[in-house]
């Protein structure tokens, strides 16, 4: 009896587990050279992608060296010895393919999505990417220059991007992310081709290097591909981890004003430094800047524009960093008394969400918000595979999405509570405030 | 007694229990292709479902007609100032039944409006359909139209316009598709304050009497839902249907397509965008797809002729052209657009047109052709990871008379009768590449920057602007 009772227990629990646990299968191995192989294959779709997530960033680069790593994101297009400049895009551009190419702080990742059926051109363009690339001084030179009079430009016609710049050396002051990308935008131009090369070498170290492929493929297929291409790459030796050194925290608060001729409207940046990716409250601080700032939900527009008329605009920008991050809430308004109503009542309402709960409506809508747009996210073969990447990354493990569905759906009214009592307080804060002459 | 023995020993409920169990782990692990149903309420309401049991949440599209409801209503101000009284989220005060239901939906869903539908598109996670149905059935019987609300929509027009990212594409569409069809919806022209400060609610509630109709809709949804069950709530949630009012008769459409520039200032310190339209067959035609390649063949990056005469011109510095393609009933529009300098624009334009008339002499070559076709075949694959991917080609096939050859999908076969010849002659006929014959340049241009600079940079090209005022 207890036997029979068992096996209709089995049947039970093995039949249903399936169909009420969402997942999304993700598999690896690892190749005799180090090169660590991770597939999450979709079989409704006749797309793949094939993505080099490279365990190095701009945080890696030597301190005399900032800007290195960055390069490397115009660089990789430069074509090698068997391919010339931009072969690489006008490959997968002629099948109906999208190429991406990103360096941040933490992690750069090169990503194709094409035809599934030919998926072996991207192994093949990304394997001679990693065998040899282009680093001719007239190359790095070409786009040493590119890069300064970009930058520069942008920093000249932007207002957006001189405050966050200035706002992240603040916000992030001892961390890596103080600097950008591009370091020192005056030394980019001298920085040593000699350099570069020999970096390049550690760049392309197949023991800091996922290669991802999700989407439609045939397994056996897929790996004589993958042996085919890589199995020759030389090995490389391991480099510096990515270590999550919390910084001691101290007060970054500081508020600035700049007074700029001939603006029409008036500004207010206002900066909250916030947990980065690897930390436990990640999710609870996403939370949080959901309900504040996404313009599906925004309770703070509600707030300054519906509830008080304030006509004010609100933008909200967040970085994607591992050890911290800064969301930015930028609010402008031609009349400056509407603006410091603004900053008033957003200071308002900061307090409020330290002091109370927010109301169940509010919280069911954002969390069904933040599954829906983590859902969306997933389907995209790019995005699924950054994800996997940077879950592999920081924590070790594949199974993201089982991870980050489970932590959501256990998140509560007072875990947003404690999380907005430590992080939307005052010694988070950087306000920079920009008026007109 | 063995194992296997007390096993198969169980009563006769318990064996049905278990081959009942197995059935349904059957179903529930059915395949992962896309299944495709096609189902309509017992009130008239058109139902398509794509069953995607990979899709972890739930995408729907409804569909809301507008080419047979707007003799009386022929104007665009009406039906967006009937889309942002019910829709946008900046005017819930007070609150509406709508707005609350699509919060509690979770809130992801816009609406976007194109000369022939309104189409709604929402997410929402499965354990939501119930909801959704409720949404639907409020959507039909809005009845929260509020004068407060409606006078704050009219003042703040264009600041809710210009919210959306898209929006200078949107309004160069706007001008090109006025200048294209010069008798129907839109042909009233830019929408100006003082034509939207004429508007009165009463329009929007007969307009939305007329129009929100689920006899004039057609609901998309793609996900991992039983589609038995979507419809069951649908013909528990939805209303009666209202008398049908009498249809009002169509006009014939007719095309212009000649060429025609417009500048519209916009004062802010960004390069201008240029967008080039052409009219091209609809997508059932069996010209579309030349038309398609002799397009990419032009415009197409890196490959195509513009990107490459670009790159061996000093003055230009090698600007990537994008494509968009709006799909109508009669006929399609490709929008090919770009950011440049200032000081490129006219230097621009006319290297497009010179490429244009090149193909008179130096006709479309095999390498082109076969790139486009190439190219064609796999965006259609690679499309296919798109969570949205099947939509369109539902509502073409929902829109395509039944006399009407079905849109035929993307693939290699469709592709097969598109000849190299047919391409050629597709391009000299629709494209206007006949410039020996006397046929003027075609193509609608639109140009949104700061007006000044740019009549100050267009010399050739000057005695065809025309310029409209936003602001």
């Amino acid at each position: 009896m207890v036997i029979k009772k068992g096996i209709y227990c089995f049947l039970f629990i093995s039949l249903f587990t399936p169909v009420f646990c969402q997942t999304i299968n993700i598999t690896s191995f690892e190749l005799p050279n180090g090169l660590k192989v991770i597939l999450s294959p979709s079989d409704d779709m006749q797309a793949a992608a094939v993505c080099i997530y490279n365990m190095n960033g701009a945080r890696h680069d030597l301190a005399d060296n900032r800007g290195i790593s960055y390069l490397f994101q115009y660089l990789m297009f430069n074509g090698n010895e068997n391919l010339e400049s931009y072969d690489h895009v006008l490959f997968i551009n002629k099948m109906g393919g999208i190429v991406s190419g990103r360096v941040s702080h933490d992690n750069s990742v090169f990503c194709d999505v094409l035809p599934a059926s030919e998926i072996n051109v991207a192994l093949w363009l990304e394997s001679e990417r990693l065998k040899s690339l282009r680093l001719d001084d007239a190359s790095i030179n070409y786009q040493k220059n590119q890069i300064f009079n970009r930058i520069n430009r942008l920093g000249e016609a932007s207002l957006n991007f001189r405050a966050q710049t200035w706002i992240n050396s603040r916000v992030f002051d001892g961390l890596p992310y103080a600097q950008p990308l591009y370091g020192d935008l005056n030394k980019i131009r001298n920085l040593n081709n000699d350099q570069i090369r020999e970096s390049y070498q550690k760049f392309q170290n197949l023991s800091n290097i996922l290669l991802i492929i999700a989407g439609k493929f045939d397994i056996n297929e897929l790996k004589a591909g993958i042996n085919k291409y890589f199995q020759n790459i030389p090995p490389g030796k391991k480099s510096q981890e990515v270590i999550a050194n919390i910084s001691t925290p101290h007060s970054s608060f500081s508020v600035k004003n700049w007074v700029l001729p001939g603006l029409k409207n008036n500004f207010s940046f206002f900066a909250i430094k916030s947990p980065g990716k690897i930390n436990y409250d990640f999710l609870y601080f996403d939370f949080l800047r959901y309900y504040l700032t996404d313009p599906r939900l925004s309770h703070l527009d509600y707030m300054i524009n519906k509830v008080n008329k304030l006509n004010v605009e609100i933008e909200a920008t967040y970085t994607d960093y591992f050890e911290a991050n800064v969301l930015t809430i930028q609010m402008s308004c031609p009349e400056r008394i509407n603006l410091e109503k603004a900053k008033y009542i957003l200071q308002q309402e900061f307090m409020a969400l330290t002091t109370k709960l927010i109301n169940n409506a509010d919280f069911r809508a954002v969390r069904s918000l933040m599954e829906i747009d983590f859902n969306k996210n997933t389907y995209s073969l790019e995005d699924r595979c950054l994800r996997i990447g940077e879950f592999y990354h920081m924590f070790g493990e594949l199974n993201f999405f089982d991870a980050y569905l489970r932590r959501l759906r256990r998140v509560s009214l007072y875990d947003i509570l404690e999380s907005a009592k430590k992080y939307l307080k005052k010694e988070n804060q950087v306000i920079l405030n920009v008026y007109g002459e | 007694m063995s194992m296997a023995n007390k096993f198969l020993s169980v009563g006769k409920s318990s064996q049905w229990l278990i081959a009942g169990l197995f059935i349904f782990y059957g179903i529930a692990h059915l395949g992962a292709d896309t299944r495709q149903f096609s189902l309509s309420t017992a009130k008239g309401f058109p139902i398509r479902v794509l069953q995607d049991n990979e899709m972890h949440f739930v995408h729907a599209e409804l569909f809301i007609f507008l080419d047979s409801s707007t003799q009386n209503y022929n104007s665009l101000i009406i039906s967006q100032l009937t889309i942002l009284n019910m829709f946008a989220r900046e005017l819930n005060s007070p609150s509406s039944n709508l707005l609350d239901s699509l919060l509690r939906l979770g809130n992801d869903y816009q609406v976007e409006q194109t000369p022939e539908y309104i189409k709604l598109s929402i997410n929402f996670l499965p354990d939501r359909l119930a909801s959704f149905t409720k949404v639907l059935r409020d959507i039909f019987t809005y009845q929260s139209f509020h004068l407060n609300k409606f006078n704050l929509s009219k003042a703040k027009y264009w600041s809710f316009f210009v919210k959306n990212r898209d929006w200078k594409k949107d309004i160069a569409f706007l001008l090109a598709y006025q200048q294209i069809v010069g008798n129907f919806y839109f042909s009233q022209g830019l929408v100006i304050q003082e034509f939207i400060n004429g508007i009165n609610l009463a329009q929007l509630r007969s307009f939305h009497l007329k129009t929100f109709r689920i006899d004039n809709s057609l609901l998309i949804i793609k996900g991992n839902v039983n589609p038995y069950i979507v419809l069951g709530l649908l013909e528990k949630d939805l209303p009666v249907l209202a008398r049908t009012p009498a249809k009002s008769k169509k006009e014939a459409i007719k095309i212009h397509s000649g060429r025609k520039i417009f500048v519209l200032n916009n004062n802010v310190s960004d390069y201008p965008m240029i967008y080039w339209f052409d009219v091209a067959p609809p997508l059932t035609d069996v010209n579309y797809l030349p038309f398609f390649i002799g397009n990419f063949a032009l415009f197409g990056f890196p490959g195509g002729r513009i990107y490459q005469s670009e790159r061996s011109q000093v003055l230009l510095g090698g600007y990537k052209v994008s494509t968009d393609i709006y799909s109508l009933k009669n006929f399609t529009v490709f929008c090919n657009y770009l950011r440049l300098n200032y000081a490129d624009l006219e230097n621009f334009l006319l290297l497009v047109d010179q490429e244009r008339k090149k193909f008179s002499v130096r006709s479309i070559v095999r390498k082109e052709y076969l790139d486009a076709l190439n190219y064609y075949l796999g965006r259609a694959q690679v499309e296919t990871g798109n969570y949205a991917y099947g939509m369109q080609q539902m509502l073409d096939r929902y829109q395509t008379p039944p006399a009407s050859p079905l849109p035929s999908a993307r693939n290699s076969e469709s592709a097969r009768e598109v000849t190299f010849e047919r391409v050629v002659q597709v391009m000299d006929t629709l494209m206007g590449y006949k410039h020996k014959t006397g046929i003027r340049e075609r193509g609608i241009i639109v140009l949104i920057g700061n007006a000044n600079l740019i009549i100050n940079n267009l010399k050739i090209l000057k005695t065809d602007v025309v310029e409209l005022r936003m602001d």
